[in-house]
């Protein structure tokens, strides 16, 4: 029993790595453009159905897939900034998302229209036996990913309070009309802010479906879902919290299905997103509402 | 004439959804719970008349009411958040109640037959119009009475005081608060209604397509519902008619020649909607263009 807790935290945190991966990025483009961007998760996965595109017609090794990857997510990010975010930077967020939300179709029919029969296989990033602490186990992937999100969200902070691009991006946020008036050039930033959490989104992509081995039209929805989930459980707009937030989710996943089975699950995390927001608006890490106000 | 007739009951359906979301946006909050509303309203309508063989109009009350209950309880605690957050409180409500029905049986035997509604198997045989000999015009006509009550309803609303009250915390809410509006009391009242009208829609859903199944309920069906007065614009409850005819006649209907491509510019015309009109298709100088017409008609005359 204690053995079994104990394994199902580690399963926990070890799916909670992923969530926490997407939400630094989620996090990037929602603390600088304050818009709920539901094309994040479906730009992932569209960068995920090239590199299996290409896996299928070419040999690439697992560099070449996680460039791709990368790559396909960060364009596929491009097309949604411009089209989605760029035109609405002053007016209704709401249009944005629902903007957002079309190009999500787009997505989705894209990638069947090319790769039709839904469930695709995806090369593993190491087949390996996993890690063994006495009856414990713990997968190498896991470790990856728990270690590239502290080491990116750690970057970030690096980049964000230390670099001119750092500067501006603060700048920015702190109120576009001054950073305009001193010579930012702010549409130029937000792009290259959306970007980078693109890219970012495209590596937790990668990592995803090369530690699931497979990928389908679904992982779009999942990652915004857990992404904004992860984000939220977080407190808006703070990049340790997006971590830490992911991991929590990943945590109370693992002992609810544990308990409860896996049909509840879902169900049981949604329930507690909805009563921590109740309870505690501004998540679990922050008192005030200063910042999280949009 | 019956393919005309199904498209005029789905248009109907989805403007009661869209009229849902557009009472509680005009407060200014962005809700996604409408698709959870709707949701509750289909199996409790659907569970009535199949199960308790209820008539159709007391289960479509029943479910109207359950739907503006939930709307209500679910408010209070969700309009302690807003903007973004409350965005995603929302969603997190309806994924809750799309999952509570993915669990959900509940089988009574009538007949020889189980009926009720099976986890994530849905609900079949929700046979009500079919069994009472109802034609598609009939059930046609009865959908669009509710849609023309609803739509009256909610256009009065926007006239009256209440309306102002509404668009007065929509615009800003430090301000209304200032000359004394109570905002929980008019945020909750806007999505109770909203609830009720999500709850009808969904009532009526049940029964014209016979069988409802958790996965209609997701986030699809809440951005969309979301999308209706967002595209047809704010400013009046036609707005949202004009958008609903739009997506569901134009855009799905009109496009499916184009069979499997049809979702790639089904996406890209609501983006440019969206670029192109901003603050809806029937915004403030459309509505004064259009009056000025039927002004010009009558001086004219």
């Amino acid at each position: 029993m204690f053995f079994d807790l104990i394994q199902n935290t580690l399963d926990g945190l070890a799916m909670g790595s992923s969530y926490a991966l997407l939400a630094v990025g989620f996090t990037l483009i929602f603390g600088v453009l304050r818009r709920v961007n539901l094309s994040y998760g479906p730009a992932i996965m569209f960068g995920g159905y090239c590199a299996t595109w290409v896996h299928l017609n070419f040999q690439a090794g697992l560099l070449a897939l996680a460039i791709i990857t990368i790559a396909g997510a960060v364009l596929a990010g491009a097309y949604v900034e411009r089209l989605c975010f760029a035109p609405h930077r002053q007016g209704s967020a709401i249009a944005a998302m629902v903007a957002s939300f079309a190009l999500w179709m787009q997505f989705e029919e894209a990638v069947t229209l090319v790769m039709p029969s839904h469930v695709y296989d995806f090369p593993a990033m190491y087949d390996g036996p996993p890690f063994e602490f006495g009856s414990l186990t713990l997968r190498m992937e896991a470790l990856v990913m728990l270690a590239c999100a502290v080491a990116i969200s750690y970057g970030l902070h690096r980049v964000l309070s230390g670099s001119r691009f750092g500067l501006a991006v603060r700048a920015v946020i702190d109120s576009p009309v001054a950073a305009q008036l001193a010579g930012i050039d702010v549409p130029r930033v937000l792009l290259q802010v959306f970007l980078l959490a693109s890219s970012i989104g495209g590596l937790a992509g990668y990592l995803i479906v090369s530690t699931h081995t497979q990928i389908t039209p679904m992982l779009g929805m999942w990652s915004t879902l857990k992404g904004l989930l992860a984000m939220m459980i977080g407190g808006l707009g703070s990049l340790p919290g997006a971590v830490a937030g992911g991991l929590v989710l990943g945590v109370l996943e693992a002992h609810s299905q544990w308990f409860l089975g896996p049909q509840s699950r879902d169900l049981l995390a949604f329930l507690l997103l909805f009563g921590l927001l109740a309870v505690r608006p501004y998540g679990l890490w922050r008192a005030s509402s200063a910042e999280a106000e949009a | 004439m019956d393919f005309y007739f199904g498209l005029a009951q789905i248009i109907g359906v989805h403007t009661l959804l869209g009229l849902s979301a557009y009472i509680v946006l005009l407060t200014g909050q962005v809700s996604l719970a409408q698709a959870g509303f709707f949701a509750v309203g289909a199996y409790v309508a659907g569970m009535l008349t199949v199960l308790a063989g209820w008539a159709i109009l007391p289960a479509l009350a029943v479910s109207s009411l359950f739907g503006g209950a939930v709307a209500c309880a679910v408010g209070f605690p969700a309009l302690r958040v807003k903007g973004l957050m409350l965005v995603i409180a929302t969603l997190a409500f309806g994924e809750a109640v799309r999952l509570f029905f993915f669990n959900f049986d509940y089988q009574v035997a009538k007949g020889g037959v189980k009926l009720g509604p099976v986890g994530g198997e849905g609900f079949r045989q929700i046979r009500y119009f079919p069994e009472h000999g109802w034609t598609t015009m009939e059930v046609m006509l009865f959908i669009w009475g509710f849609v023309i009550l609803a739509m009256a309803l909610l256009w009065w609303f926007d006239r009256s005081r209440y309306g102002a009250v509404l668009r007065a915390v929509g615009e800003d809410e430090l301000a209304a608060q200032s000359v004394g509006i109570n905002l929980t009391a008019v945020k909750v009242s806007a999505m109770t209604v909203g609830g009720m009208i999500a709850g009808l829609g969904g009532g009526i859903y049940a029964h014209y397509t016979t069988h409802i199944e958790h996965a209609s309920f997701g986030i699809l069906l809440a951005t969309f519902a979301l999308a209706y007065p967002i595209l047809g614009g704010l400013e009046s409850v036609f707005g949202t008619v004009v958008a609903v005819v739009f997506v569901q006649g134009l855009l799905v209907e009109g496009l499916r020649f184009l069979g499997d491509w049809r979702n790639l510019l089904f996406g890209a015309l609501i983006v440019l909607a969206m670029n192109v009109r901003p603050k809806g298709f029937l915004d403030a100088p459309a509505l004064l263009w259009i009056g000025r017409i039927f002004r010009g008609r009558r001086g004219a005359a």
